[in-house]
């Protein structure tokens, strides 16, 4: 993969720059084991039969046992990909709505000067701060007024109306970042914010947008408390909730396919990142910025 | 002119032409309607979704509500009630330490990691997937059973520690003297989040001040002090903000592995974790609804404090 | 101005069909039959319970063509969640899955239906068994499956060890105290896992000193020194190496069965349900030997043992169809076709004629806790009552101040005045 390269530009090669260049990986190669090993070790034990993951120490296979794969994908009333097609209906709903409606109400925060703006701002702050237990009820009992219980309605709704304050906010400190005088001079041309928001915001908001996709995909995504709530049939399961079915905390739990799906789950959220930050790294560090 | 000089004439706001002072006036009064067109799906949002449920737990605080029965008016006996309660009180102690101590650690790691990552080198973008991968994990059943498995009484840090001969028996999540630090370790972890919206942040520097800061002959120590730093700032901000916010409010870590109990000994009893506990397992959801008022408003003053220190350190480009 | 135009509709379809695509249900949904009855079923358990539990409603259904059943199933930890949200909304399903624990929380705040003014039929089940719902002289739950605590052992420690199993209709609190404590010297097996945390066991002890957990009337039926009492008890068999320290007990309360200290084989005996048998042979892998828990004078028929629902059958005190709900239930518990799907797997049933026809389809494990709930009718007591709200907090409650105490924190006398004032005043 190539990459851009910002930051300060590389010194000429000399003999102690390799030796740092080899220490510095080798740090990074010892970080990366650490943060690594809980994926290992999922890998590991989802190839073990169920009685042997919890005794068995270490990493270390004797066997390959793939069953719990094939057990896992059919053990459930649908087979897997049927829940894997539901978390995607639900996550790319929540991507598509928490990319229009936050960028829009960024942009006014940001660049508007309006009444009450400083008042609407405090609030939005404010629906981030109250824990969500205390209004999942009545939030449950909106949505049953609404007749969406049941749907993934709940769960898509409120992105396409900005209520994750999270990256509106987000947003915000990212367009307060990008120099002013790009939309003035667009202003002077007399454009629109319609046409300033989309024309010149937009293109150098690409991190900020990239940041806002990717944290919405693994957050729905492995979301388990709202679909819990309001999911109550087993063919509208999400990922996570299905992962529950296998786990009995009274009795017995599938512990191996429970593993197995999911590293299963964690695919598609694996591909999300690696595809999303490679938008990481465009925005006015490759664009110029004048 | 130099890069550095023009940052710095953007720092201290350079002297704006009548003209531009007029522009901006005949923006701000075309701005009204602009904005709230804008603000249109936010406004429908907050008043649909969100402002009713909030408003609603303001109600019940000030009630007996069991979630199964109709609530009846108390006045103002559930905030009364905490003032004497000690478990109220320890878990704001827990959670005010994990704040404290969780946050600038996971912060500072995070900013060190994207400066390092976002510099040219090879392998980039798999140590960003690789450091962003517990973040991926962070909220899963797995991690109660993986923490367990490297700090429990047989677990890899005590099989480490006794393969270099010590003598190492203690189960350090399970112990009321370590658990929570193996939470606040569990959350630093979890940098992943932070360090991406760092390297976002960092990409919007235009690369421009640093070539030119280079060929000015500026220390890397120099460029990081006068070009990242600054133009991060509203960035680092944001991050502070929301962790803080965040580390407030931790629950699903502590509640998966402490199976919902805050145990041992109440020693990591967040204070979500027993707000939970008051409102689903006890059914007492107006006490729970007084300390969620009760916890906004902490959190609220940090955030406020928060912005006042802004203006000494965040520096806009507007 | 007109290409932005273009843009925002283009933004604005596009959230359209984000929408419409999350709208649409997939399967399932609710689909309410105009003709007939159509009633939501909800329970917890895992994906073997699932399927019987399906395989039972189709049968139903097949049976019953005008009756339509949605299947809400569950996982232990979330269902409350679940549960207590939908009854908030005036939503909650028509039948549902109840444990002891908290059918006083619902029944007593008026979320359960009466099931007997509905025609519930409990007339052949076994001497003991039916009561477990009743709260108030109301039936809010009809006991889905017998169960009954005891003290697994396992026999292979034992045999290693060249020590005895004791016989458990003589042996007593301190015969079980001494026996682990010499299997935690002699091996680097811990004895027994801890029991001071565990809330039949309290409840057995202070029963076979004529006193009870609760009383009519939301009290407890126990005073501070009997709590103290219990607290040094198991101070005793934590000095005496009985049990493990309170570190390794607090990890192995938070884990589920299948990874406790008992079934995987770091300790030799513990308390366990009798319906969590076959679960523990087989996550553990050998046969384990079921013993009375233990009495006080040395005779088990002074022990006052008694049955526990392992879970009930409740229905919604909204449902617009308590008829229907209360006929499946009947239909759940007093027919052979149910039981042949179920088998043991909720519990011995507590039919009495059901429990035999089925006996000898049952698993190995499951025949054993069969024989065994036979075994000891003649030890039965009174049924203890059902926990009032807020009783469901005795185990957690036993847990910290126990625990507390344990790990030299606070003195017995202060864990057990904690323990006391915490769980009166949260009645």
């Amino acid at each position: 993969m190539t990459e851009t390269i910002a930051g300060e530009i590389d010194a000429p090669r000399t003999p102690a720059d390799h030796l740092r260049s080899l220490v510095k990986h080798a740090v990074l190669i010892a970080v990366s084991l650490l943060m690594i090993y809980p994926l290992l070790w999922m890998i590991v034990s989802s190839l073990r039969p169920t009685e042997v993951i919890f005794r068995a120490p270490g990493l270390w296979l004797n066997q390959l046992y793939v069953d719990n794969y094939a057990e896992g994908w059919f053990a459930l009333s649908q087979a897997f990909d049927w829940y894997l097609v539901n978390s995607a209906i639900v996550v790319s709903g929540a991507i598509i709505g928490n990319l229009i409606s936050c960028s829009l109400a960024a942009y006014a925060f940001a660049r508007l000067k309006f009444r009450g703006r400083g008042l609407w701002f405090a609030i939005m702050l404010m629906t981030i701060m109250i824990p969500i237990h205390v209004i999942v009820v009545p939030q449950y009992i909106l949505f049953n007024a609404f007749d969406m219980v049941n749907t993934f309605l709940p769960l898509v709704l409120p992105k396409f109306v900005a209520t994750d304050a999270f990256f509106v906010f987000l947003m915000v400190q990212f367009i307060r970042g990008i120099p002013r005088e790009l939309d003035e001079a667009a202003t002077i041309d007399g454009a629109g914010h319609l046409r300033i928001f989309g024309q010149v915001l937009i293109p150098l908001m690409i991190p900020a947008l990239a940041t806002t996709a990717i944290f919405t995909f693994i957050w729905t995504w492995s979301d388990f408390f709202t679909p819990l709530i309001y999911l109550t049939s087993p063919d509208m399961y999400t990922v996570p909730v299905a992962l529950r079915s296998f786990l009995d905390a009274t009795s017995g739990s599938n512990w191996g396919a429970m593993f197995a799906m999911s590293i299963v789950s964690l695919i598609p959220m694996f591909l999300a990142f690696l595809f999303g930050q490679k938008f990481l790294v465009k925005g006015i560090a490759t664009t110029g910025g004048k | 002119m130099s890069a550095l000089s023009e940052l710095s004439h953007l720092k201290h706001r350079g002297p704006v032409t009548p003209e531009q002072r007029a522009a901006r006036r005949k923006e701000a009064s075309h701005d009204n309607k602009a904005g709230y067109l804008f603000l249109l799906p936010w406004l429908v949002g907050l008043f649909v979704f969100t402002l009713g449920p909030i408003l609603a737990s303001l109600y019940l605080s000030l009630t007996d509500y069991s979630l199964i029965q109709a609530p009846n008016f108390l006045g103002l006996d559930n905030y009364e009630r905490m003032l004497t309660d000690d478990r109220l009180h320890q878990s704001l102690k827990v959670t005010l330490i994990y704040v404290g101590v969780g946050v600038p650690l996971q912060l500072a790691l995070a900013l060190g990691v994207a400066v390092l990552l976002n510099k040219g080198m090879r392998g980039l973008a798999f140590y960003r997937s690789v450091f962003y991968l517990p973040s991926m994990l962070g909220s899963s059943v797995a991690i109660a059973l993986l923490w367990r498995q490297i700090f429990g009484t047989t677990g890899l840090v005590n099989q480490v520690l006794q393969l270099l001969g010590l003598d190492a028996t203690t189960g350090y999540v399970s112990d009321p003297d370590y658990a929570l630090w193996t939470l606040i370790l569990l959350n630093v972890w979890t940098f992943g989040s932070p360090m991406v919206i760092f390297l976002a942040g960092l990409r919007q520097i235009p690369t421009m001040y640093y070539e030119a800061a280079a060929l000015d002959g500026a220390s890397r120590i120099s460029q990081f002090a006068r070009i990242t730093m600054p133009l991060l700032s509203p960035i680092i901000f944001f991050n502070l903000v929301l962790q803080i916010i965040n580390a407030f409010q931790a629950f699903t870590q502590a509640f998966v592995v402490s199976n919902g109990t805050g145990g041992p000994s109440d020693s990591t009893l967040f204070y979500t974790l027993y707000l939970y506990e008051q409102g689903f397992t006890r059914f007492d959801m107006g006490y729970a609804s007084a300390m969620a008022w009760l916890l906004l408003a902490i959190i609220a003053t940090f955030t406020a404090v928060n912005f006042l220190l802004a203006k000494f350190w965040v520096f806009y480009d507007d | 101005m007109r290409p932005n135009r273009r843009q925002f509709m283009a933004m604005a379809s596009l959230g359209a069909v984000g929408a419409t695509v999350a709208g649409c249900s997939r399967g399932g949904g609710s689909s309410d039959s105009d003709d007939g009855s159509s009633l939501q079923f909800t329970w917890w358990g895992n994906e073997v319970r699932n399927g019987n539990t399906q395989d039972a409603l189709d049968a139903y259904m097949e049976e019953n063509p005008d009756v339509s059943i949605e299947a809400q199933p569950g996982e232990w930890a979330s269902y409350w969640d679940r549960l207590a949200t939908q009854t908030a909304g005036s939503n909650a399903p028509d039948v549902i899955q109840m444990d002891m624990a908290f059918i006083s929380e619902y029944g007593q705040r008026g979320a359960l239906l009466d099931l007997s003014e509905y025609g519930a039929d409990t007339s052949q089940f076994t001497e003991g068994t039916a009561d477990a719902g009743v709260i108030d002289g109301a039936l809010y739950g009809i006991n889905a499956g017998v169960n009954t605590p005891t003290v697994l052992v396992n026999p292979q420690i034992f045999d290693d060890l060249g020590i005895d199993i004791p016989d458990d209709t003589t042996w007593t609190w301190d015969d079980w105290r001494d026996l682990a404590a010499e299997i935690s010297s002699s091996s680097d097996v811990i004895g027994t896992s801890g029991i001071v945390q565990v809330d039949a066991m309290f409840s057995a002890w202070l029963r076979q000193q004529d006193k009870e957990l609760f009383v009519e009337g939301n009290q407890v039926g126990f005073e501070v020194d009997d709590v103290r009492a219990w607290f040094e008890m198991g101070q005793d068999w934590l000095d005496a190496g009985a049990t493990p320290g309170p570190s390794q007990m607090t990890e192995d309360v938070s884990k589920p069965l299948d990874q406790q200290d008992y079934v995987v084989g770091n300790t030799a005996m513990a308390m366990v349900w009798s319906n969590q048998l076959q679960a523990v042979e087989t996550s553990g892998g050998n046969e384990r030997r079921i013993l009375r828990f233990p009495s006080l004078s040395g005779d088990a028929t002074d022990r006052r043992a008694w049955y526990k629902a392992s879970m009930l059958w409740s229905a919604s005190a909204t449902t617009e169809d308590p008829e229907g709900a209360v006929a499946l239930i009947n239909w759940w518990m007093n027919s052979q076709t149910a039981a042949e799907i179920e088998l043991a797997e909720r519990g011995v049933p507590p039919n009495a004629e059901i429990s035999a026809a089925i006996r000898d389809q049952l698993s190995d494990p499951q025949q054993r806790v069969s024989q065994f709930i036979e075994d000891i009718v003649p030890e039965l007591a009174a049924t203890p009552i059902a926990p009032p709200p807020g009783g469901g907090q005795v185990g957690t409650l036993l847990q910290r101040y126990g625990f507390d105490m344990l790990f030299g924190d606070t003195s017995s006398a202060d864990a057990a005045q904690g323990f006391y004032d915490e769980l009166t005043a949260g009645l």
